[in-house]
């Protein structure tokens, strides 16, 4: 374990959200706004408080398909404060907290606010279907430039073919996976902020439209418009703060191709860096009360159940059937708010770091996990992964 | 099927060789000249040994696929569904991938082993893109 662990000298102070659905008619700037204004209400604290500025992702994404962040230099004026420490960023993003942990670690800023605001429902709506990756661009760059030409126009088709190699490798079944999303549907129905909280069943699992083989309607998360604020601080500033949650350790790495087509095998991802997350606490898997796994689709819950060491490699299926060990009162309550899967698609781990802190403050409401001291989060865009623990203050 | 309906690559000096020869009909990745290795796609540097001296060679012998998906989402207007695309490695040239299109309209025909043969078909903005079709008797 290393003893220099800078991720302890930050906390999660706030969390805060605007409103989120299909579709919000509000901007999303003014999206983004009521996030931080809410975040930083949370966290206890001023708006002058306020010393550091973060997005996800930075200017280079703002422009595909309803990536609404805003202009950092826009929401700094409008927030009408100084700062010392400002970040926009899409590569190295393996966790909404992890730049910013680091800059209040280091003293660089004592409280730094961090959003990412989307309205890709509303740009699902424009384009008549969830419109594809990089379609607002004349010409595929970088490593899409081998995925758009052929066809591999979503992340839903180049994930896709994982999928379907896992399912052959492990023998995993559709109606193993369909748990996630029903267990996780069943948990929506108690988040009032959910996107969809109707009832779902296996049989509308299996009888739902495939949309990329083996990937259905229903293994898709839901385009949504809506914006998330984390406020992360210095731990020293604890008794300034309402409720600060622990970060007790952190970790992202990369150590496959970083190409969603020549990852050698993408079922993998989060192996490294749960590896290097565990290696930074003497806390276990079995430490762990909730889990607010990264769900882009089912598939990348399943493989962070395993990379996580919550289950055996390949054994995700069989832990899933049934859903009575990921609901709320099982063994390992997963994706408490809906996950993006029914919750929204809030994305790069937001979503599931406001819930995380929501559980283990007990402020949860209907959907509370009793008694919840540890829970892990994690994230993962394709080939960028990052996982960590968070506890209770 | 038509697969010209999409979002065409765009050209860099280190991707260059590989569409030039790709409309040709030859599918071309990198061999390093200091060690031998192979890797796609092309970076100008050898991956095992950071060699800089790189030459394109042509895979021309047959190729697996290591997994597929077969798309019927219909992302772009016009778009023609469904489609099989496919992550192909080769026996004769380890740690290579390349994704295309499987060229073969059935869908069900797609599997995990099938074996391929390269080749190309008229993809966005008159590019020609990897695609590949089955060896009758595969399967």
């Amino acid at each position: 374990m290393g003893s220099e662990r800078f991720e302890q000298r930050a906390v999660i102070s706030g969390v805060g959200q605007s409103a989120i659905d299909r579709v919000v008619p509000r901007s999303g700037f003014q999206l983004t706004l009521d996030a931080v204004m809410a975040a930083i209400a949370d966290a206890g604290l001023g708006v002058d408080d306020i010393d550091g500025l973060a997005m996800f992702p930075g200017g280079g994404a703002a422009n595909l398909p309803g990536y609404a962040n805003g202009n950092l230099y826009e929401v700094h004026d409008a927030l009408g404060i100084t700062t010392t420490w400002r970040q926009g960023q899409v590569e190295g993003m393996s966790l909404p907290f992890y730049a910013a942990s680091q800059a209040v670690a280091t003293g660089q800023a004592r409280h730094v606010v961090v959003w990412r605001t989307v309205k890709e429902g509303s740009a699902a709506r424009l384009a008549g279907g969830r419109p594809a990756y990089g379609s607002t661009h004349p010409e595929a760059e970088g490593p899409l430039a081998w995925l758009l030409p052929v066809g591999a126009l979503s992340p839903v088709c180049q994930v896709a073919p994982y999928a379907t190699r896992y399912m052959y490798e492990y023998g995993v079944t559709r109606e193993q996976l369909a748990w996630i999303p029903v267990t996780q549907r069943l948990h929506a129905s108690l988040n009032p902020d959910a996107v969809y909280r109707d009832p779902l069943t296996v049989d509308d699992y299996l009888g739902s439209r495939m949309i990329s083989w083996p990937i259905c309607l229903y293994d898709c998360d839901v385009p949504a418009d809506g914006s998330t604020a984390i406020v992360i601080s210095a731990v020293e500033t604890a008794h300034d703060l309402r409720s600060p949650v622990r970060i007790e350790a952190m970790a992202g790495v990369i150590d496959g191709r970083p190409s969603w087509e020549q990852w050698e095998d993408m079922g993998r991802v989060g192996y490294a860096t749960a590896a290097a997350m565990w290696a930074r606490t003497d806390l276990t898997p079995q430490d762990v009360d909730v889990a607010q796994l990264y769900d882009g689709f089912t598939i990348e819950a399943v493989w962070w159940l395993e990379a996580m060491g919550f289950c055996g490699t390949g054994e995700a299926g069989a832990f899933v059937e049934g859903g009575a060990r990921i609901a709320l009162d099982g063994q390992l309550p997963l994706n408490t708010w809906g996950g993006q899967l029914s919750g929204g698609r809030l994305h790069a781990g937001f979503g599931h770091t406001a819930e995380a802190v929501r559980q283990l403050r007990g402020e949860a409401g209907e959907r509370q996990v009793v008694g919840a001291e540890v829970a892990a989060v994690t994230n993962v865009g394709g080939i960028e992964a990052g996982a960590a623990l968070l506890t209770r203050w | 099927m038509d697969a010209s309906i999409g979002i065409p690559p765009a050209v860099t000096d280190e991707t260059e060789q590989f569409w030039t020869n790709a409309a040709q009909g030859r599918l071309v990745i990198e061999h390093c000249l200091a060690c031998g290795a192979e890797s796609f796609p092309p970076r100008g540097m050898c991956r095992k040994c950071r060699g800089r001296s790189m030459s394109a060679v042509e895979v021309a012998g047959r190729g697996r696929v290591y997994s597929f998906t077969v798309n019927y989402q219909r992302w772009l207007p016009d778009l023609e569904v469904p489609y099989t695309i496919v992550l192909v490695e080769f026996p004769d040239h380890p740690g290579v991938r390349v994704i295309g299109r499987l060229r073969d309209g059935d869908p069900q025909r797609a599997a995990i082993g099938l074996e391929v043969e390269v080749g190309f078909e008229p993809g966005p903005g008159g590019f020609a893109i990897p695609s590949f079709a089955a060896v009758e008797g595969a399967g």
